[in-house]
């Protein structure tokens, strides 16, 4: 079986000020393997965070399940660490004690957390930068802190929504690459939502497209780019065709929004 | 470089302009334009201070009123700290406290004041009670709002960790309200004082507030105004001190500049 086992999920939400609800995400299906990287794309709104969250355990079912390596996910658990795309750290501490939040939280007793701190934000290139506080970084290093902060306590299963989205396109790209360099150490299964189409496929072992109203699966494309990737592929023959398919995708759901923007 | 640069020429045009009130001050008396009656002035003043420095006046009045001082904004602070947080955290507590609050907000609190003395009597106790609502006010709503406004990514992020309900309190509610705490705390320092001195005038036996009515009464202004200019002095000193440490616990906050 599978690691990851969604099942007719569906998530409903209260309309602000009044009583009815509407489906944010609704039917979806998927199985995602031990080790897998999964970009999810889509347009704005269409439940692409809704989904992450409730894989993250932060969001409760209306229908269906979630299962991971068998167990039912009923709220955030160890095997779990999200990358929020807002900044989530903590101002007032500095990056060590960002990135030692994760641990405190769960009361990591895998030896000190100072030296597993530290080990962490090696990792990310941010060695000298231990001390500063998240206003003294960039955006791009920041975003580094949190992902070091999410890699720090372990997880099996690393979920990340849109991490690169402040970004500019290049340090974006340089994050890309980066990432995927941390991730090949250990090939733990990601979950990666992005708007970048670019980045859905560089990433990616299988990307899911989403639609919208309601958030729904329209599809899932295998990538077999070889790994490791480095920028080069993205201008092979390959990289182009699913870059097409993308934006056919996108595109057509685009569309079908302002339609429902000039009737509303 | 820069900051300290500014922070030195605040406080020299700070002190430049004070000079020159009081400078202005003799010139105006010493010139006919004002009868020293009402205001004396700054010489006077200053002989006065001597006199009632070397013959003890000064130090038993500041310490009178110091003591109140600090037994009331000690007890406001621990107070309005521990109501805030569980306001702050339990919105049922909140609203069981919110009467209280609208009640303090629109009636003058010395108008308390002869309740209290028929309850404590005349003197340190009634005076500390009074100052003691005064300061308390500020540090509840602020701790309140502090508590309250907790940033609902930070809390998200923790509970993506695990964290409980008290851990979110104890290391991202708490720290997060530090600094709008301690603007709690600066202001709650000024109002204990006022509320010391102002229950001071009404009845004591020592104390700055005590002086004032004191000579006062007598008509002797420069003795008087020995006693306000302390009080003055006083405020702006303890309320530096609070604006310090202020400084120090949100230098993280990047909006503020520092
Ligand atoms: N807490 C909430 N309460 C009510 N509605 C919500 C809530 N969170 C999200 N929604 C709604 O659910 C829908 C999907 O939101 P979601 O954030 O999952 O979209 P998204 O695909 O991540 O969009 P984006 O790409 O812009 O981040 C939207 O219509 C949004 O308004
Ligand atoms: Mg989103």
């Amino acid at each position: 079986m599978a690691q990851i086992e969604i099942r007719d999920l569906g998530i409903d939400y209260r309309k602000p000020k009044s009583n009815e609800v509407f489906s944010a995400v609704d039917g979806v299906a998927l199985s995602i393997e031990r080790g897998e990287f999964v970009t999810i794309v889509g347009s704005s709104g269409c439940g692409k965070s809704t989904l992450l969250m409730a894989v993250a355990g932060l969001v409760n079912l209306s229908r269906g399940s979630i299962r991971i390596d068998s167990k039912e996910v009923i709220g955030p658990g160890p095997d779990r660490a999200v990358v929020f795309q807002e900044a989530s750290l903590l101002p007032w501490r500095s990056v060590r004690g960002n990135v030692k939040f994760g641990l405190e939280m769960q009361r990591w007793n895998g030896g000190d957390l100072n030296e597993r701190a530290m080990q962490m934000i090696r990792l990310v290139g941010l060695g000298r930068f231990s001390d500063y506080h998240p206003h003294q970084l960039s955006g791009g290093m920041r975003q580094r802190v949190n992902i070091a902060r999410a890699l720090a306590v372990d997880p099996e299963v690393l979920l990340m929504d849109e991490p690169f989205g402040a970004l500019d396109a290049q340090t974006r790209e340089i994050m890309g690459t980066e990432l995927l360099r941390i991730w090949e150490r250990d090939k733990k299964t990601a979950l990666f939502v992005t708007h970048d189409i670019d980045e859905a496929i560089f990433l990616a072992d299988k990307i899911v497209v989403m639609g919208r109203n309601p958030g729904h699966i329209k599809e899932v494309i295998k990538v077999d780019l070889p790994r490791p990737r480095d920028e080069a592929v993205l201008d092979s023959e390959d990289f182009n065709n699913l870059r097409r398919r993308l934006r056919a995708h996108l595109a057509e759901d685009m569309s079908s929004m302002q339609l429902v923007q000039e009737v509303a | 470089m820069i900051e300290l640069f500014y922070r030195r020429q605040a406080l020299f045009l700070g002190t430049l302009s004070m000079i020159g009130i009081v400078v202005l001050w003799q010139i105006a008396v010493d010139g006919g334009f004002i009868n020293p009656f009402f205001i004396s002035t700054p010489s006077q003043v200053w002989a006065e201070f001597i006199v009632q420095f070397e013959d003890g006046q000064v130090a038993a009045n500041v310490s009178a009123t110091l003591y109140c001082f600090a037994w009331s904004m000690g007890l406001a602070t621990v107070a309005g700290i521990l109501l805030g947080m569980l306001a702050g955290w339990f919105p049922d507590v909140e609203a069981a406290l919110e009467p209280f609050i609208w009640f303090k907000y629109s009636a003058p609190t010395v108008a308390f004041y002869p309740l209290f003395v028929a309850w404590l009597g005349y003197g340190t106790p009634t005076i500390i009670a009074i100052a003691f609502l005064f300061a308390l006010t500020p540090i509840y709503a602020n701790t309140l709002s502090g508590i309250k406004n907790t940033d609902r990514d930070l809390a998200k992020a923790a509970r993506s960790f695990g964290a409980k309900p008290f851990d979110i309190f104890l290391r991202v509610a708490l720290p997060g309200s530090v600094p709008v705490m301690m603007a709690g705390l600066r202001l709650g320092v000024g109002r204990a004082l006022t509320g010391v001195v102002v229950a001071e005038l009404f009845g004591a036996n020592a104390g700055l507030g005590y002086a004032i009515t004191y000579y006062g009464q007598l008509m002797q202004t420069a003795k008087m105004m020995v006693s306000i200019v302390i009080v003055i002095l006083l405020g702006v000193i303890l309320t530096q001190i609070l604006s310090f440490m202020e400084s120090k616990t949100d230098s993280w906050r990047v909006d503020s500049g520092r």
